[in-house]
C-alpha cells in the first residue's frame, strides 16, 4: 500500500480548528504543533474544550471550521489514513464489559489489523506490561478503576500507534496506579511514540516535555514546564507563621507579595524582589512579628505549576482543579 | 473479512453472556408461540350444544350422535320445540342449536339431501363463524346437504331466521384450524420483533458505554461494521424461523406444502429487512431506551396491524392499507402463509420476493447512510 502522506516532523499539525456545539463555541480557532516524539500535556479547566480538541484530532469528531493534519494526512479529508497510526483513550471507560481481558485485547487486535503471527505475542507483552497477565480471564467489568485504564491503554497500544491520544487517563485513578501509568508512558516515550495526553493534575503536566494550557476554547500558554515556571515573575518561598489564617490577611496586604496560598501549614507566597527595597524575607519577618505573629523558619521554594498558572492565567486560578485549599492572585 | 469476523465475533459473545437478552431471544418466542397458538386458540372445541329432533328417527339421532362424537360439538340437550331455542340461547346455556328438521330419515334414506338447520348463537361472532364451519364440516362429511340459518340472539326472534342454504367451504384449512392460519403468522411477528429490537439496541449500546468512539478511530468502514452487527442477529432470526416452524409442524400438526428453499430465501431478505429497521433506529436515537420505545412501536404494532396478522389487509381504512405496502411484513406475511398452506412456488410468489429484495436493499442502503462515520 503507497500513502501519499510524505512522513512529517510533525505528529500534530492543526490549523484554525473550531468546533461549534449549537452556537457554543467549544474549541475556538486553535492551531497548534506538536513535534514527533513528545509527550504534550494539555491542561486547564472543565469545559475548557480539551476533549473536543481532542476527539477532533483522532477523527471522533467532525471540526466546524479548519483542518488538523496527524503525519500529514488531514482528519477532515483522509481520516483513513489517520486511524491506523492512532489510539486514543477517552476519558470514559471504552472497552466491552462483558468481555475478558483477552477478548477485549484480541478484539482491537483484529478490528486494527494487528497480524495474525504476532497477536498472541503482543497480547501477552502488553498483559505483562500492564500487570494484567493474572487478570486475563476476567470480565472487564470486574477489574478495579486502575485496572480497567491500564486494560484500555493495553487495547489501545495493541496495534502499536505512533501517536497516542489520552484524555485524562488518571482521572478517578488512584495514586499508585497513577504513578505505575505514567511509568507506562515514559516506556513509551522512550521508543518514540509522541503521546499528547490532556490531564487535570499539574504533577502529570509536569511529566510532560511541553505544556498547552487552553481555556474556553482556546489555547492561551504554551511552554514547556520549566519555562512556564520561568515565566513567573518573582520567587517563590514558604514562611512557617502561628495562625497562618490571619497572617495570610495581612501578607497579602503588602505591596511586594504577588500571591499568597496555604500549602500545609505554611503560606507559600510569590514575591516580587523589585518592590522589596531591602531584602524582602526581612521585611515579611519585621511585619508579621511587628503585627504579634510569632514568625519561623523562611525559606525559598520551587515555583510549582499550579502557582505558575495562578499567576500567569488570570482568574485561572479559581477555574482550575486545585488539591489546595486557596490560591490568590493580588492584582498589581 | 477479518473485522467483519471480530464484530460478530464480539456480538456472539455480548449474546450468549446477557441471560437477560438469551431469554428475550429464545424463551419469549417460544412463550408467545403457545400462548397464541394454544391459550388463546380461535379453535374451538366441545361447543356447547342443543339439538332439536323433529324428526325422532334412527337416521337423525344418528347425526346428533356423530355431532356429539366429533369433538367439535357437545350436545348438552335434545329440545323438543322450536319455542326452546330462544330460552337457550338468551340464558347463554349453549351456542348453538342443530335442528334435524322432520323427514330427515326419509329423504337420506331415499338419498335426497336431509335437511338440517344450524342456528348459531351470533353475538359471539367469532364462536358463530366456527359453529357454522364446524356444521357445515360435519354435514359434508356425514354426506347430507344442510341448511344454514343464523340467529341473532339479541332482539331477533325465530320467526325472522331465514333458512338460508349454503355450502360453504373452506379451502386449504378445510377444518378451521387457526393454528395453520395463525402460526405462518406469528413466524412474521415474532422474527420482526426479536431482530428489530436487538439490533435497534446495538448502536446506541456501543454510544453510552462509550466504545463507539473505539470503533470509529479504528480502520474498519461502515459497511464492515453493519454487516458485522447484522450477521449473528440474521443467523438467530433464521434459527427462530426453523424452531417455530418445526414446533408448528410437530405440536400443532400445521401443514408444509411449499419448497423449503424458497422459504428460507424469503426470510433471509425479510431479516435483512427488519435489522436494517433496528439499525436505523440505532443510527438515530439518542438512548437505549428510547431505541427500545420505537423499536417496539416500529417492530410491534405495524407486524401486527399492517401485515394481515390480524385483519385482513382489504378491510383496513385505505390509508392504512397504503401504508402496509411500505412495510416489509405484509409481503414476508403472503409467503408464508403460501408456502406453510397452499404450496404456491415462485411463479405465485415473485412479486413479494421481488418486493421484498427491494426493501432489503432501500433499508440496508438507507442505514448505511445514516450510519455516521463521526460520533
Amino acid at each position: 500500500m503507497t500513502v501519499v502522506s510524505q512522513d512529517t516532523e510533525l505528529a500534530i499539525d492543526a490549523r484554525g480548528l473550531s468546533k461549534e456545539f449549537r452556537s457554543v463555541l467549544a474549541v475556538d480557532d486553535i492551531s497548534l504543533e506538536v513535534p514527533r516524539g513528545r509527550v504534550f500535556g494539555l491542561i486547564g479547566p472543565d469545559g475548557a474544550g480539551k476533549s473536543t480538541l481532542i476527539r477532533m484530532l483522532c477523527t471522533v469528531l467532525e471540526p466546524t471550521s479548519g483542518d488538523a493534519f496527524v503525519f500529514g494526512n488531514s482528519v477532515v479529508s483522509n481520516p483513513h489514513e489517520v486511524k491506523p497510526r492512532i489510539g486514543y483513550m477517552s476519558q470514559a471507560f471504552s472497552l466491552y464489559g462483558d468481555l475478558t481481558v483477552a477478548e477485549n485485547l484480541d478484539f482491537f487486535a483484529e478490528l486494527r489489523g494487528v497480524p495474525k503471527s504476532e497477536m498472541a505475542a503482543r497480547s501477552a507483552r502488553l498483559l505483562e506490561f500492564s500487570g494484567l497477565t493474572e487478570f486475563a480471564s476476567r470480565q472487564a467489568q470486574f477489574l478495579s478503576g486502575g485496572m480497567k485504564q491500564k486494560l484500555a491503554l493495553a487495547a489501545t497500544l495493541i496495534s502499536e500507534p505512533d501517536l497516542l491520544f489520552l484524555d485524562e487517563p488518571t482521572t478517578g485513578v488512584d495514586p499508585v496506579s497513577r504513578r505505575e501509568f505514567w511509568r507506562i508512558i515514559s516506556d513509551l516515550h522512550r521508543h518514540g511514540i509522541t503521546v499528547f495526553v490532556a490531564t487535570p493534575y499539574m504533577d502529570e503536566a509536569d511529566r510532560c516535555d511541553e505544556i498547552a494550557f487552553m481555556t474556553q476554547g482556546r489555547i492561551i500558554l504554551r511552554d514547556t514546564p520549566a519555562g512556564m515556571r520561568r515565566r513567573v515573575p518573582g520567587r517563590v518561598i514558604e514562611v512557617a507563621v502561628d495562625r497562618y489564617r490571619e497572617a495570610m490577611t495581612l501578607v497579602r496586604t503588602l505591596p511586594f507579595i504577588r500571591s499568597v496560598e496555604v500549602s500545609g501549614e505554611l503560606l507559600r507566597m510569590l514575591v516580587d524582589q523589585d518592590a522589596c527595597e531591602e531584602d524582602c524575607e526581612v521585611a515579611l519577618r519585621s511585619t508579621l512579628e511587628g503585627a504579634g505573629f510569632s514568625v519561623g523558619s523562611i525559606h525559598p521554594a520551587a515555583t510549582d505549576l499550579e502557582m505558575a498558572f495562578a499567576t500567569l492565567i488570570p482568574a485561572a486560578g479559581e477555574l482550575l482543579d486545585t488539591s489546595d485549599e486557596e490560591i490568590l492572585a493580588v492584582a498589581e | 473479512m477479518r473485522r467483519i469476523l471480530a464484530i460478530a465475533r464480539k456480538e456472539f459473545i455480548h449474546i450468549m453472556r446477557d441471560k437477560r437478552m438469551l431469554g428475550v431471544i429464545l424463551i419469549m418466542p417460544l412463550l408467545q408461540l403457545f400462548l397464541y397458538a394454544y391459550a388463546l386458540s380461535f379453535d374451538i372445541k366441545h361447543l356447547p350444544t342443543a339439538a332439536l329432533d323433529l324428526d325422532h328417527t334412527e337416521q337423525s339421532r344418528q347425526y346428533i350422535s356423530a355431532l356429539q362424537q366429533s369433538n367439535y360439538f357437545t350436545v348438552n340437550r335434545v329440545l323438543n320445540n322450536y319455542g326452546q331455542v330462544d330460552g337457550i340461547f338468551k340464558s347463554n346455556q349453549d351456542q348453538v342449536v342443530v335442528v334435524v328438521g322432520s323427514g330427515f330419515g326419509r329423504d337420506t334414506t331415499a338419498g335426497r339431501a336431509g335437511a338440517v338447520q344450524v342456528l348459531v348463537d351470533g353475538s359471539d361472532a367469532n364462536s358463530a363463524q366456527l359453529g357454522q364451519t364446524y356444521s357445515g364440516a360435519l354435514s359434508r362429511v356425514y354426506g347430507a346437504k344442510i341448511a344454514i340459518a343464523q340467529y341473532e340472539a339479541k332482539g331477533a326472534s325465530v320467526s325472522n331466521v331465514g333458512a338460508l342454504t349454503g355450502n360453504t367451504r373452506v379451502w386449504y384449512n378445510p377444518e378451521g384450524k387457526s393454528a395453520a392460519y395463525f402460526i405462518p403468522g406469528l413466524i412474521v411477528v415474532l422474527v420482526t420483533m426479536v431482530t428489530v429490537l436487538q439490533t435497534a439496541n446495538t448502536l446506541v449500546k456501543e454510544k453510552e458505554m462509550g466504545t463507539y468512539e473505539q470503533l470509529i478511530v479504528s480502520p474498519i468502514s461502515r459497511i464492515e461494521l453493519m454487516v458485522g452487527k447484522i450477521a449473528p442477529w440474521a443467523l438467530i432470526g433464521a434459527a427462530e424461523i426453523l424452531i417455530i416452524s418445526l414446533i408448528g409442524i410437530v405440536v400443532f400438526g400445521i401443514p408444509f406444502r411449499g419448497s423449503v428453499l424458497l422459504l428460507a430465501v424469503a426470510s433471509l431478505l425479510y431479516v435483512i429487512c427488519t435489522l436494517a429497521l433496528g439499525l436505523i433506529i440505532s443510527a438515530r436515537a439518542t438512548s437505549v431506551e428510547a431505541a427500545n420505545q420505537l423499536g417496539s412501536l416500529v417492530s410491534f404494532l405495524p407486524t401486527f396491524m399492517l401485515s394481515g396478522y390480524i385483519f385482513p389487509l382489504s378491510s383496513l381504512p385505505w390509508v392504512l392499507q397504503f401504508l402496509s405496502y411500505l412495510y416489509p411484513a405484509r409481503y414476508f406475511m403472503v409467503v408464508t402463509r403460501t408456502v406453510f398452506l397452499k404450496g404456491g412456488g415462485l411463479s405465485v410468489l415473485w412479486p413479494q420476493l421481488a418486493a421484498l429484495a427491494v426493501f432489503a436493499v432501500l433499508m440496508t442502503t438507507f442505514a448505511a447512510f445514516l450510519y455516521r462515520e463521526r460520533a
